[in-house]
């Protein structure tokens, strides 16, 4: 369509505000999924607690922030804590809100994989004499890790898509230089495709990488969970 | 003095003794070998020995040292022991190789060269070291029981235990496992064996106890046991174990 | 004001918050439904357009198809309303990803039952609306459960097309009394009753409707 070749050509002209809200997103999704790996660790590994007060409090959290919605969350911390006196940039509270999402759904699954773990080969390794720190770093963690693989790689899917959350937060992200081309040129259908098709794009990669990942890190003899 | 001394054990689980007063020594190079029938509280004994779990009241002592002090060293002491499981518990993510060297390396900070080698020692011991880059679902029990007990070996624990090494394994395979006991045994290493496998009992030779309801019965050799003996218990335990196993039981 | 007060006025959107949950969810369950029945007939032609369709609408934001028919759409002369809009884009996608549960719950199904139900003279049909469906359903419970409560959680978007769902109240109060936080956090207090509520309800009617020994409970 014409109307598209027209609409490409407006977004040439404004390709470095386009390609540095591109740079916003990547940065969003790629710390955030990083941090809500670490995080999801973190959290997986306190459920296991032997301290039921721990393990009590740490189930709250993760069910807490599954059954939250992340909006309410930005928008907690974007619009209503400056009312308090806290001020932070969209970024920032888009990372601190997205980690601590993101790290209850990936405990979420850690803890899933660690129900078809082998009992046995926990009790053989406290049986050799590793503390507990070590059969959770030697054993546990390894197995649970690569179990999870499908899990995580979706995870990180969904953390490139919901990046676009972050728009509503003012956040100048990827979509956000879409929605002001779309205002400018009065093409929202056409800024709107484009920017979905360039999501899809980004999926894309993110698939190709996951599937890669799996085929490297499933254990061998081990049948591919769906996620 | 023995390697073990095991002074009326008691461990009371959900208003039970799983074990009721158990007594045994164990000398060094000794092998000696528990059976009975299942809830007689066998592979309850060997995992409150190492301190899997925590028995009630009694006295164990081991290379000398009262371990059921709180203030035992639980760890120090499980490197000392070896421990060998029912159905191999062998880590599904590392290979033959890796299994061994674990322990080497994270318990024994031996370099991963160092560790390598004293890992081909055991697993070449156990004629497995062709695999030692297989996967545990790579291999078939036998196998797997055989890195099993090199991975305890390597370790050169003061003992080795052995709950219900057979169990898990066809006709074939356990008689693998029985061989590498009594090559064991010739080698002269101590151990402590579970098991309520009659050929196994049999064929590896060393003193049998008989475990009824957290009491030894008696103790003995092969024959006094598994002849027709006074106690009805001990007929009818190994008379039913008799025949469950007939048709497998072939003379050797 | 107190915080129950803030409560009480938060409420008044929930109604629109629970309608846009049902309808998106609905529209999830036909779409769902129709992709997987659609692959379960085995018609080879239209296998690569339903996994075209599904990996499309499983990698799209929620947001950008919301704007691409809310917003996009009137350039094309077409106008949809609000809560439609919802639903031809959270409930579609939504859809996308209840088909890939239901597709794996049909596989759950005993392949013996199917060829004995062909054998007695059914049609693949009502072999598929009498056998496999039923026992699909309770299959694919879980991940049903999932999909409700994700769409739960993306219902906010709704303030964005204008309607007066919990989030926009809490906007408006927001802007209003300047008491965010408070605001903020007792709208996560409703939407997380919701979910709580929202899965109950979803067991309890699984409960009603279970067969024993089929779902190993």
């Amino acid at each position: 369509m014409s109307s598209m070749l027209a609409f490409l050509q407006r977004m040439a002209d404004y390709w470095p505000q386009v390609l540095s809200g591109l740079g916003n997103t990547v940065l969003l999704a790629v710390i955030v999924t990083i941090t809500g790996l670490l995080g999801g660790i973190l959290v997986f590994y306190l459920s296991l607690s032997a301290n039921r007060v721990c393990r009590r409090l740490t189930e709250a959290y993760i069910s807490f922030f599954i059954g939250t919605p992340l909006i309410v969350l930005l928008f907690l911390m974007y619009y209503g804590l400056p009312q308090w006196g806290v001020q932070m940039s969209p970024l920032t509270v888009s990372i601190i809100g997205f980690t601590m999402n993101v790290s209850a759904y990936n405990a979420r699954y850690l803890a899933t994989a660690y129900r078809g773990l082998d009992p046995d080969e926990l009790q053989a390794a406290r049986a050799q004499g590793f503390s507990d720190g070590q059969v959770f770093r030697l054993i546990t963690l390894p197995q649970v890790m690569r179990l999870s693989v499908p899990a995580l790689s979706n995870q990180a899917i969904l953390n490139v898509k919901d990046s676009s959350v972050a728009f509503l937060i003012q956040y100048t992200e990827f979509f956000a230089q879409m929605q002001d081309l779309a205002v400018r040129s009065f093409r929202f259908f056409d800024a709107y495709l484009v920017a979905g098709a360039v999501y899809l794009l980004l999926v894309s990669l993110v698939v190709l990488a996951a599937r890669h990942l799996e085929r490297r890190y499933v254990l061998p003899g081990t049948r591919r969970r769906e996620p | 003095m023995p390697l073990l001394t095991v002074r009326n054990l008691i461990m009371t689980y959900e208003g039970r003794n799983a074990l009721d007063g158990v007594d045994f020594d164990l000398a060094e190079g000794e092998l000696k070998v528990v059976m009975g029938p299942s809830g007689s509280g066998k592979s309850t004994l060997l995992r409150c020995l190492n301190r899997l779990a925590t028995p009630t009241s009694g006295q164990v002592i081991f290379q000398g040292e009262d371990i059921l002090r709180p203030d035992t060293d639980v760890r120090a002491l499980r490197q000392r022991i070896g421990f060998v499981f029912q159905h191999f518990a062998l880590y599904r993510h590392l290979t033959a190789l890796q299994n061994v060297t674990l322990g080497l390396r994270k318990l024994r900070g031996m370099s991963a060269a160092e560790a390598d080698e004293r890992a081909r020692q055991e697993l070449r011991r156990m004629n497995m070291v062709e695999h030692e880059r297989k996967y545990p679902s790579q291999l078939s029990g036998g196998q797997k029981q055989r890195v099993a007990i090199a991975r305890a070996l390597a370790m050169d624990p003061a003992v080795l235990f052995f709950d219900e090494p057979t169990s898990a394994l066809d006709p074939l395979m356990a008689r693998e496992v029985v061989n590498i006991l009594q090559q064991l045994r010739r080698d002269g290493v101590s151990m402590l064996c579970v098991t309520h496998d009659l050929y196994l009992a049999r064929a590896v030779g060393g003193r049998l106890l008989f475990l009824d309801q957290g009491r030894i019965l008696l103790e003995g050799n092969a024959e006094d046991l598994f002849g027709e003996h006074a106690d009805p218990r001990v007929r009818a335990f190994f008379r039913q174990e008799r025949e469950e196993r007939a048709p497998t039981e072939a003379a050797p | 004001m107190d915080f129950l007060q803030i409560l009480a006025l938060l409420f008044k959107g929930t109604g629109y918050t629970l309608m846009v949950t049902v309808a998106c969810s609905a529209t999830g369950m036909v779409v769902g439904l129709a992709i997987a029945m659609l692959y379960r007939l085995d018609w080879r032609p239209l296998q690569p357009l339903l996994r075209t369709f599904t990996y499309v609408f499983r990698g799209l934001p929620v947001l950008v198809l919301l704007f691409i028919v809310f917003f996009g759409l009137p350039n094309l002369g077409l106008r949809v309303p609000p809560l439609v809009s919802m639903m031809l884009s959270l409930g579609v996608i939504a859809g996308a990803y209840l088909g890939e549960v239901f597709r794996g719950a049909f596989d759950s199904v005993d392949r013996n039952e199917v060829l004995a139900a062909e054998a007695m003279g059914m049609s693949r049909l009502q072999v598929l609306l009498h056998i496999e469906l039923p026992q699909m359903l309770r299959f694919a419970v879980p991940g049903m459960i999932n999909e409700f409560t994700t769409v739960l959680k993306y219902s906010p978007f709704a303030y964005t097309v204008g309607i007066p769902d919990v989030m926009k109240e809490a906007m408006a109060l927001s802007a209003a009394t300047l008491r965010g936080v408070e605001i903020y956090l007792g709208v996560g207090l409703l939407y997380f009753a919701i979910y709580k509520i929202l899965v109950s309800a979803v067991w309890a009617l699984e409960k009603r409707y279970r067969v024993p020994g089929l779902t190993g409970h």
